[in-house]
């Protein structure tokens, strides 16, 4: 299992959801992403995204955890 | 010491490999940000993004159809488009054909086409080729492609970018268009059903859109069916039409899929 980070406090949508999208296409099913965000929409759209792309998702602060589904 | 210094380098690798930082995505920021709308698809993904983008493409007329797929694929980052096309822009061809504009009458068709797709996505390289494709020159405007849409009007000209892809074995997507209906078929010569599979002559009294007319938004709707199946076709994603031809009839909007099988008598890809 690898983990890797990504930093996306500094994006807009959709460019938030790309990156991480693209980071978890290179990851492992397993395999954990933690996406530093800053508050507001990004917070919002990029958990629901990743949980509707079969992801398991948890959210502490602005901080997302994500593991990648199979 | 030359064994020992690879030693040491191997190692440095390791230790390196082992702390670096994830591979950055090998699409810089700036292709991330114009493709982000296809690349938050689920189904597209970077590796469809860098099959396009390495993928040689031929577009065999600027016209009714070459506008959408020329249009479609040079925004959604196909890395090499050859644009093919004898003809100079008609005021008649304007209505239909929106790759040209009014400015552009009298020009080169593969000029004015290759300067909008330039202005559309300067990523990418746009090669015109002011020449009339037919039975002599398809091979050689062929060579090199990856794959062929071909939006050419006739018959004759259908029939000889069949035969070249046939014998190239390159992945050929055909359509046409007529009045508010057309057709599209996908071809991975010598495995799937041909053009000359499905339709083995022309029809002896087939009309052309110099006589019977046709509406741009039919032209619009079957070339991007043509560059969807390109796409398709390119980054491996979803099914393509093949072994199948989709018949389209925009005045009732009925889609019919036909299925359509090789035939071993087949004169343009049965020689395999």
């Amino acid at each position: 299992m690898a983990a890797r980070t990504l930093d996306i406090s500094g994006l807009t949508c959709p460019m938030t959801w790309v990156k991480t999208k693209l980071e978890l296409e290179h990851l492992a099913p397993g395999d954990v992403l933690t996406v530093a965000c800053a508050p507001g929409e990004a917070l919002e759209n990029v958990p629901r995204s990743a949980r509707e792309a079969g992801h398991d998702v948890a959210v502490d602060g602005t901080t997302i955890r994500i593991v990648r589904g199979e | 010491m030359s064994d020992r210094r690879s030693f040491l380098r191997g190692l440095a690798r390791e230790v390196a490999g082992a702390t670096a930082p994830p591979p950055r995505p090998a699409l810089s920021d700036g292709e991330l940000e114009r493709y982000s709308r296809q690349l938050i698809m689920p189904e597209w993904s970077e590796r469809a993004q860098r099959r396009l983008r390495r993928a040689s493409v031929l577009v065999v007329g600027a016209g009714a159809l070459g506008s959408p797929v020329a249009l479609q694929l040079a925004g959604a980052g196909v890395g090499r488009l050859g644009i093919v096309d004898g003809d100079d822009v008609e005021l008649s061809n304007l209505h239909r054909q929106f790759l040209h504009f009014t400015p552009d009458v009298g020009v080169p068709k593969a000029h004015s086409a290759a300067a909008k797709l330039g202005f559309l996505n300067p990523e990418i390289v746009v090669e015109p080729y002011q020449v009339r494709l037919d039975a002599g020159n398809a091979a050689g405007l062929i060579e090199g492609s990856d794959l062929v849409v071909d939006c050419t009007d006739s018959f004759q000209t259908r029939y000889a970018v069949n035969a070249a892809c046939c014998a190239a074995r390159v992945p050929l997507v055909e359509g046409g268009v007529l009045g508010l209906g057309g057709l599209v078929m996908s071809i991975r010569p010598r495995e799937t059903a041909c053009y000359r599979c499905a339709f083995p002559e022309a029809p002896p009294d087939a009309p052309s859109c110099a006589t019977a007319g046709v509406l741009g938004p039919a032209a619009g709707v079957v070339g991007s069916l043509q560059a969807l199946e390109a796409m398709k076709l390119l980054s491996g994603i979803e099914e393509p039409l093949l072994d199948a031809f989709l018949q389209v009839d925009l005045a009732t909007y009925a889609f019919l899929r036909v299925g359509v099988s090789r035939r071993d008598d087949c004169p343009d890809c049965s020689g395999a």
